[in-house]
Parts: structure tokens; C-alpha cells; sequence
């Protein structure tokens, strides 16, 4: 990398400042670069600070600036928080109208967090960790939303923990692309014809209902505390794909399912909503009586935990009387609930073991992507051996194959060769179902689709073997 | 943060009036006077407004749109940045800001349908979309602006003078021809507006003023340069300023390569 070859004549001067290490992450929007800062008085051994660095691609022709970017760029120069991710700068590059946010950069994740405990270490997180992601998470929450701010996406890919360092342990709030300011009723998210992952979406808004509030934010944060808890998401629904804005029975059925079927006596504003109302897929039909979410998530019912829990997962948003407590409880009463005021109590660094002399979980890091400049283009060069921050079998480069393989098979076909590696044997393995030991795909591997085609791959392909862990396009 | 003034962007950002009207060395050495400087900014905020008519956005996205415009001429100069171009491109940045996002291509048509006979105004997609990325620049990626017009609301319900809203809001739009935005507080050129609807139409209203606990000094001096602006500049809403007029100033810029 580095070799300036492409663009490398309109190389913009803002480039000298970062040392690219490494594509992250791809998605719809770009790609996701690690750098660092350089630092400014160099000396040896002196390192500038890890950033990320999301590249937007010029949408569709005639499009300009894709509105993901513009929400982004919007949102995050206003606001500051702890437990909110940082924009520390824009840039763009006029030569091929690309453009750049960069972010300070956190190690980990809680999609990867959930997975390596699952997959690897096969426990739970422990209560200390749960409790601390948690009241974080809802620590930035509430200041998104006493400023007006909804961010329509939570789920575990887009909540970023911080590596070592001086934040070690502390949750940001990442991926603004969806995220609005709501003085106004907003208007349902497929106008903005964006889809989104729907397992943790809010059941008022499965339903059909056409504005968003902050409590949708408070129920996708209800679903990730049971997921912190089980390692499993709550509500695994199929997506129905079958036109652009599908009614998602399976989602709805899987919460009924668990919190059992809400009732009109209930919940009075359900009559009026869209898809409740015209009933052709007989929702109404009262099937599941027993609520077990307490069995699913192995907590006493009478507990503090479950109390939060069972709040964030109410179905009722708006008051029918001034002091009804059934409604879904909001990010300021949820830090003050009782639950964070019992031991372990939470703190600022998550990851800390709970208890002194506890082993400290060692979390991956995430795998980079060595060979890739910042135009996204796979360096010629043979790549150097894996850094610190590379990830075992260099499965990135398998990734980016496919892509280049068109424009130069050249170097598609020496990486197979030289590069030959497990992860890329199953990443194709695993799209063909063909992973008869259910062998855990790496990360880094086919990590390029979006994460809808990649689930419906996953639903096809290995069937009831992994039943739709999807690989989650990176972040960052 | 993005819903309180107080700790916006736009609050850091404010002025103080004898930075905003400040001719670039660029302009000046074309021969661009202070007076001509202020006229190019009326006549391109009405050139905003009647191609916000024909793509019909919402009165806040040109208000956001007539905001960029002018933040742009607080740090670049109208011989590098053409206001021409600039003008169309703030509004469709505001209009994606806004969430009613507006097709390049459409207003593209509808330049070309306004601007027909006129060469130097029209501007081909992807010049609109290059002046965006450079917009964003120029604006150092501050997009949030907050206006007057939801504390004009506010304030009229609380004052109980309802009847002059419609009267009020044509005078917080008037206000966008002119540079107040870019120096004062929203709320206080809400208040000016209201001062003004107030003694126009016989409204006492005196003792409200009195227990908002504002600096009447500052509203009144407000008051004083919208009235001033009406009595300087008798310009038809409708057309914007007289084609005479604005033609030898904008003649003084460069027509775009």
C-alpha cells in the first residue's frame, strides 16, 4: 500500500497525517480503514492514536454525498458523550469524490463480545461486565434522547466497546446513519428506503406504526440485555423479504411467543395500528397465554433484572393513564432503576473481572486487512506477515478476493495460491453448506455481503446446523 | 447537541456584526463594494427561495439552505465561490439535512426553467454535486442550524397574540435577507419579529416583554435593522431585486469556466 497508484497523483494532503494499517470492515455505504495518527513530533516508539476511518462512496450517480454520511456528519458534530462514538474528523477527497469520517477507534464490540463467549469460551458474560455494558449503553442512550436524538439502529454490531488504553471497557454508541433528531413526528423508516435488521426492531413498529419514538431505541436495548445474558438474540425472526415494506410475521410471532400475545385490554392503541387492524395474517388470533421470558433468560422472576428487562420489553409506549407503570420504561428511569443499584455495582472499565483475582478475558482483536490502500484497492506487493493487530489466517484477504478477482485475477489468483487458507475454505464451505462440524466462520470471511444476503445464505445453506447467526457486516 | 441551542454548533458559531458583512480580499480587488457584497446575498437568498418554490420544500429547509449560503460568504469569497452555483448546492444540501431530500437533477431542470436565457446561472449535475463536497468544507461540517420559527410560535402562544402569527412569520422570512442568523440567537430574532408585529398592529404588549427577562436592547436593535432593511431595500418579493440593479454586480464576479 502506499504505492500511490491509484489516485496517487490527487493523493490529498489530509492522507499524510494517518499511517494506514488496514481495511476493517465493508459495507453498502464504503469501507473501514484502521490507521493511526501520526504522531506530531515523531520519535521512535512513539505511536499516534488508533483511528477508524468509515470511506463513503458516492451513492448512485447523480446523488452526491449519501444522506448515511450527511445524518453522520450532522449528528455527531453536535454532540459529545462518553458513551457516544467520536467523530474527530471529516475529510474529503475531491479527485474522486470520496469522503471521509474518522472516528476514534474501539477494539471490540458487542456482537463479537456475545460471539466470543458463545463460540469460544462457552460461559456467559459475567454479572459485573452485563451490568456495566449495560448501564452504559443506556448511559448514552439518555443523552441521545434528552437531546432529541433517535438512533433507530441499536443492536449488538453497532455498540463498540474500547480496547486497552485509557477508556479500556467503555461502551460507544456507533453508526449514526439512521439516527434523527425527532422534534417532528418522523416518518417510518422505509420512506427512507433503508432496511434494517429486524430482530431488534420495536413491535409498534412491526405493527405498522408510522412514527418513531425513543422508545424503539429502549426496546433494541431490552433485546440486547437479554442477548448479554444468553449470548443468544432474543427474537430470531425470519425476514420476510416479499416486497419493500413486508409485514414481519415471524419477528412478531417469535415475541408473542415469549411475552406472550398483547391484548386490545392491554394495550389500547394496538386497534390502531395498520397491520393489527387488517389482521389478513390472523394476528389477532390469541395464541400464546404464558409469558416465559424469565425461562428464556434464566432470571427469577422476581428479581431486579428481570423487572428492568421486562419494562424495556413493554409493549405499551404511550400512557393510558398518567400513572400506569406499564409502560415501557425510558433510558433516565432505567439508570435509576434498582438493578444498578445492587452489587456488583456497575463501573466505567466493563471488561474488569469482577471479582480481584477473576481471569481477565482476553476479547480478539479485530482482524485487519493489511493488503488494502485506502481506495479500497489490494496492494501487488507480497504482503507483510501479520502485525499485532492482524488476525490469525489473514482471512481478510479472502474476503477482498472475490471483488478484485474481476478487475485483476492476477492477484486474486496469487493470494489463493500463496495465501491458501482455513478461513477461506470455510467461508465457502459455509455458503455451500458444506460445514458439516458447524466450524464457526471467521469473522474477516465473506464479510463483503450485506448482512441480509449473507443471513438468507446462512438460512439456505446450513440450515438447521447454525440456525442464522448472520455475519454481520463490520462497522468498525 | 443537536436540540439545544444553548450547546449547538450554531450557538459557538455566532458572530459578531462587524465580522459578518466583511468584503473577501478577492471580491474587493474585482471592485465589490460592501453595499454590492450585501446586494449579491439578497438577490441569490431570493434566488433560494423561488427555486425552493418550484421544487416545493418546507420553509425550514430554505431557511437552513439561506443559512449555509451565508455562513459560505463569512469565510469565502464570491470570485472562488460562485454564488450562482453556491446558492442551488446550499439548498440541496439543506434539503438532505433537512430529511426532503431534493434530486440534483431536479433542480437542475428547474434552474434551467427559471434561468433560461441566462448562461451564468446554469450548472450541469455534477457541478452541483462537486460544489456539495466543497460546501461541506466550507461549512467545517456543521449542518445543524436552528431558526426562529418554532420559538416564534412558542412565544406568540405565550404571549396570546395568536392572531399575528401569519404576520409575524412573513417577517421572520424577511429576516433572511438579511445577515441576522449568522450574529443573533433564534429566539431573540423571534422576539424582534413579535416586537415589531406588536407595534405595528396595536398590540401592548409591554408587560410580556417585561417578564421575559430578556435584553430589550437587543431586541429593539434587532427591530431596528429589520425596519432599516424594509426602508433600504423596497424589493419585490415576488422578483427579487431589479434585474438592472443586480446585473453590474454580479458582472463584477467571474462567469464560471
Amino acid at each position: 500500500m502506499g504505492d500511490g497508484r491509484a489516485g496517487g497523483a490527487n493523493r490529498p494532503a489530509w492522507l499524510q497525517q494517518y499511517e494506514l494499517i488496514g481495511k476493517i470492515g465493508e459495507g453498502t455505504y464504503g469501507l473501514v480503514f484502521l490507521a493511526r495518527l501520526k504522531p506530531s513530533h515523531p520519535a521512535p516508539g512513539r505511536r499516534g492514536p488508533p483511528i477508524a476511518i468509515k470511506k463513503f462512496k458516492q451513492s448512485k450517480e447523480g446523488d452526491g454525498v449519501s444522506p448515511t454520511a450527511i445524518r453522520e456528519i450532522m449528528l455527531l458534530r453536535e454532540i459529545n458523550h462518553e458513551n457516544v462514538v467520536k467523530l474527530v474528523n471529516v475529510h474529503i477527497n475531491h479527485a474522486d469524490m470520496s469522503l471521509y469520517l474518522a472516528f476514534d477507534y474501539a477494539e471490540h464490540d458487542l456482537y463479537e463480545i456475545i460471539r466470543h463467549h458463545r463460540e469460544k469460551l462457552n460461559s456467559s458474560i459475567n454479572h459485573y461486565t452485563v451490568k456495566s455494558l449495560l448501564w452504559q449503553l443506556l448511559n448514552g442512550l439518555n443523552y441521545l434522547h434528552s437531546n432529541w436524538i433517535i438512533h433507530r439502529d441499536l443492536k449488538p454490531s453497532n455498540i463498540l466497546v474500547m480496547g486497552e488504553g485509557e477508556e479500556h471497557g467503555i461502551i460507544k454508541i456507533a453508526d449514526f446513519g439512521l439516527a434523527r433528531i425527532y422534534q417532528a413526528p418522523l416518518k417510518p423508516l422505509s420512506d427512507n428506503g433503508v432496511v434494517v435488521t429486524i430482530w431488534y426492531r420495536a413491535p409498534e413498529l412491526l405493527l405498522g406504526g408510522k412514527h418513531y419514538t425513543s422508545a424503539v431505541d429502549m426496546w433494541a436495548v431490552g433485546c440486547i440485555f437479554a442477548e448479554l445474558l444468553t449470548l443468544k438474540p432474543l427474537f430470531q425472526g425470519v425476514e420476510a423479504k416479499n416486497n419493500p415494506n413486508p409485514f414481519q410475521l415471524d419477528q412478531l410471532d417469535k415475541i408473542f411467543k415469549v411475552l406472550g400475545h398483547p391484548t386490545v385490554e392491554k394495550w389500547p392503541t394496538l386497534a390502531n395500528l395498520p397491520w393489527w387492524q387488517n389482521d389478513q395474517q390472523h394476528i389477532q388470533g390469541h395464541k400464546y397465554e404464558n409469558p416465559g421470558l424469565h425461562n428464556i433468560v434464566h432470571l427469577p422472576p422476581k428479581s431486579p433484572a428481570f423487572d428492568l428487562l421486562s419494562k424495556m420489553l413493554e409493549y405499551i409506549i404511550l400512557l393510558s393513564s398518567l400513572y400506569d407503570p406499564r409502560k415501557r420504561i425510558t433510558a433516565a428511569q432505567a439508570l435509576e432503576h434498582e438493578y444498578f443499584r445492587m452489587d456488583p455495582l456497575p463501573g466505567r472499565n466493563a471488561l474488569l473481572p469482577s471479582q480481584p483475582g477473576e481471569k481477565v478475558v482476553q476479547y480478539p482483536v479485530r482482524p485487519v486487512d493489511t493488503t488494502t490502500d485506502f481506495e479500497g484497492t489490494t496492494s501487488l506487493q507480497p504482503t507483510q506477515p501479520p502485525s499485532g493487530n492482524a488476525p490469525p489466517g489473514g482471512q481478510a484477504v479472502a474476503r477482498s478476493m472475490p471483488r478484485q478477482m474481476p478487475q485483476q485475477p492476477m492477484v486474486g489468483m496469487q493470494r489463493v495460491a500463496a495465501g491458501a487458507n482455513i478461513a477461506a475454505f470455510n467461508a465457502q464451505a459455509g455458503m455451500a453448506g458444506l460445514n458439516p462440524g458447524n466450524i464457526p466462520m471467521q469473522r474477516g470471511a465473506g464479510g463483503q455481503s450485506h448482512p441480509h444476503q449473507l443471513r438468507r445464505k446462512a438460512d439456505q445453506g446450513m440450515g438447521m446446523q447454525n440456525p442464522g447467526y448472520p455475519q454481520q457486516k463490520r462497522r468498525f | 447537541m443537536a436540540a439545544n441551542f444553548w450547546t449547538s454548533s450554531h450557538c459557538k458559531q455566532l458572530l459578531d456584526p462587524e465580522d459578518v458583512d466583511v468584503v473577501p480580499a478577492a471580491d474587493r480587488e474585482r471592485g465589490i463594494t460592501p453595499e454590492e457584497f450585501r446586494l449579491v446575498k439578497i438577490h441569490m437568498s431570493s434566488h433560494i427561495w423561488r427555486l425552493a418554490q418550484q421544487v416545493k420544500v418546507r420553509q425550514r429547509v430554505i431557511a437552513t439552505a439561506v443559512t449555509y449560503f451565508r455562513r459560505v460568504y463569512t469565510r469565502k469569497s464570491m470570485s472562488e465561490y460562485d454564488p450562482r452555483l453556491v446558492a442551488p448546492t446550499c439548498l440541496y444540501l439543506a434539503s438532505k439535512v433537512e430529511e426532503s431530500t431534493v434530486q440534483a437533477r431536479l433542480l437542475v431542470f428547474y434552474i434551467k426553467k427559471m434561468c433560461g436565457s441566462d448562461d451564468k446561472y446554469r450548472f450541469e449535475i455534477k457541478d452541483i454535486l462537486e460544489m456539495e463536497m466543497k460546501l461541506l468544507e466550507a461549512l467545517d461540517y456543521y449542518l445543524v442550524v436552528f431558526h426562529p420559527y418554532r420559538p416564534l410560535l412558542q412565544l406568540l402562544q405565550d404571549a396570546g397574540i395568536t392572531d399575528l402569527t401569519q404576520f409575524a412569520w412573513g417577517l421572520v422570512n424577511d429576516t433572511y435577507k438579511m445577515d441576522l442568523i449568522l450574529i443573533y440567537p433564534p429566539y431573540m430574532i423571534a422576539l424582534a419579529c413579535i416586537y415589531i408585529a406588536s407595534v405595528l398592529k396595536d398590540k401592548d404588549i409591554t408587560s410580556w416583554f417585561e417578564e421575559l427577562r430578556v435584553d430589550m436592547n437587543i431586541v429593539k436593535n434587532i427591530s431596528m435593522e429589520i425596519l432599516d432593511f424594509y426602508d433600504t431595500y423596497k424589493i419585490d418579493p415576488q422578483r427579487g431585486i431589479p434585474e438592472d440593479k443586480i446585473s453590474p454586480v454580479m458582472n463584477k464576479l467571474p462567469a464560471k469556466a
